[in-house]
């Protein structure tokens, strides 16, 4: 009798064992599924958080581009004025005492002549600011007055090549690549002493390809160590989304390739 | 459950004593539950179904009448109570269905074993079994995802008062686990005094379980009060 009562307690026993092993396997598996969920909203926490910089960037560069557009703007209607007016009456007053007071009128033409030269240092500064062409004909006409430009100084040469049907782009985009490739011009001027820059602009499916080489010496090895102009490009790049790269070119010189999706939404 | 009643001696007060804090805690919800937010508001409504169905058993145990067809509707009421309140708080982390179709086959589980009608006068191990395994399931994965840096922040202000309620389900179900199972061949194989003793234990961390549900309740975040 005993003995059967500690057959029965030893046969209870043994689904117990797989009691406990259910609660393993139930505990496994919930938290299986709460690591799925959290890692999953792990990600798109991270992705709005991403998104949230990516609008920042973009509203920041926004702001600054008005901010240079309205500088641009004062200097040349009040600033330019001013000047202009100061300019016109030195010349009036030049005339009228040029037969009197040779000493005075030489003294004039030197302020008239310093006048003329703080309006055209007035002039490229609110141009570089805010170029007045970009917003009318667009970035490849805007690239091409300044290739034409530099051109004439017989220094360096710029290529510009684009097919006969490029078409314009939304407004932040031809404003961002346009000081890109102002600040790698200007980056090729200062420190590659290269004579020829090509500048290649496509559009392919929705995308615009830009391909930027000269034949200066290249990128230094200490490239790592970012300047002020290296990080403005690649802010800008960011906001506009566009995936870049910037490397020394195996024949020398520097060589970047742009890609942008150019039917993205802009601020 | 049904004892000899008014024939006093210490296990019977201990058993009465474990009365004691399940209608303190009932009370207390019931003081606090229009301040309480919605995970402790299921929680409270498992505390008051307690709280009624213990006064109900009490009061008939007093008149020497079989309470056991109240402790099927308790486990089945009890179990729902819980269900919701562990489906609230891993509403972000699971399938909302998941808890609820495991509600429906526990259901369905407390039926079966509840007829022929005559089995309603028994104890109901198996389910209580049943009842103790998925709790406990739940009581361990609400302390890993307590534990989990990425839980939400929600869940981390109320980490004390889930800490509290989750180790009284864990300690009381885990303990009465092996009681619950082995109900049936104890009744057979130990003598009496042994089976009433296990019941002693058994009322000792039903205490405890209540008492973690008390200080739960005190220790609510008080800033998230609607």
């Amino acid at each position: 009798m005993e003995k059967t009562e500690e057959l029965n307690f030893l046969s209870a026993l043994w689904p117990f064992i797989g009691i406990i092993f259910l609660i393993v396997l139930g505990v496994l598996l919930l938290n299986q599924q709460f690591n799925k969920k959290l890692y999953a909203q792990k990600l798109e926490k991270e992705k709005l958080k991403a998104q949230h910089q990516f609008e920042l960037l973009q509203s920041s560069i926004a702001v600054q581009e008005e901010e240079r557009k309205r500088i641009a703007r004062d200097l040349h209607d009040e600033l330019g004025a001013a000047l202009s007016m100061t300019r016109m009456h030195l010349m009036q007053i030049e005339q009228q005492n040029a037969k009197q007071d040779t000493e005075l009128a030489t003294r004039l033409q030197s302020v008239r002549s310093m006048t003329e030269k703080a309006l055209a240092s007035m002039r490229r500064i609110s141009h570089e600011l805010m170029p007045p062409q970009l917003e009318s004909f667009g970035l490849l006409q805007t690239l091409e007055t300044i290739a034409t430009d530099l051109n004439r100084l017989d220094q360096l040469h710029i290529e510009i090549v684009a097919p006969g049907n490029f078409n314009r782009l939304p407004m932040p985009i031809e404003l961002g690549l346009y000081r890109v490739c102002m600040e790698l011009i200007n980056n090729t001027i200062r420190h590659a002493q290269a004579d020829y820059i090509s500048i290649r602009l496509q559009q392919q499916h929705g995308r615009l390809l830009l391909d930027y080489r000269d034949n200066g010496k290249g990128l230094p090895e200490s490239f790592t160590k970012k300047g002020i102009g290296q990080r403005s490009i690649e802010t800008r790049m960011h906001s506009l989304g566009a995936s870049f790269e910037m490397k020394n070119h195996k024949d020398g010189g520097m060589h970047m390739s742009v890609e942008i999706k150019t039917e993205a939404s802009y601020i | 459950m049904e004892t000899s009643a008014h024939n006093f001696n210490l296990p019977k007060l201990i058993i009465i004593f474990s009365f004691l804090p399940v209608f303190l805690s009932a009370t207390y919800a019931l003081i606090v539950y229009r301040r309480l937010e919605k995970k402790l508001k299921l929680f409270s409504i498992f505390l008051f179904v307690s709280g009624i169905m213990q006064l109900i058993s009490g009061i008939m145990w007093w008149n020497k009448v079989n309470n056991m067809p109240l402790l099927h509707l308790y486990v089945a009421g009890g179990f729902i109570c819980i269900l919701l309140f562990y489906r609230e708080i891993f509403r972000d982390v699971l399938h909302h269905n998941v808890l609820l179709v495991i509600g429906a086959i526990f259901l369905l589980f407390t039926l079966y074993n509840a007829f022929p009608l005559e089995l309603l006068f028994r104890f109901n191990s198996k389910v209580l079994t049943a009842e103790s395994v998925l709790i406990i399931i739940f009581s361990l994965s609400t302390f890993m995802l307590l534990l989990n840096a990425e839980s939400n922040e929600v869940l981390i202000t109320e980490r004390k008062t889930l800490n509290w309620i989750n180790s009284g389900f864990f300690i009381y179900y885990s303990s009465s686990l092996l009681i619950f199972y082995f109900s049936d061949v104890m009744a057979r194989v130990f003598p009496v005094y042994l089976n009433q003793n296990t019941w002693i234990l058994h009322s000792f961390f039903s205490i405890i379980m209540y008492s973690c549900f008390i200080i739960a309740l005190w220790k609510r975040p008080k800033s998230l009060i609607s």
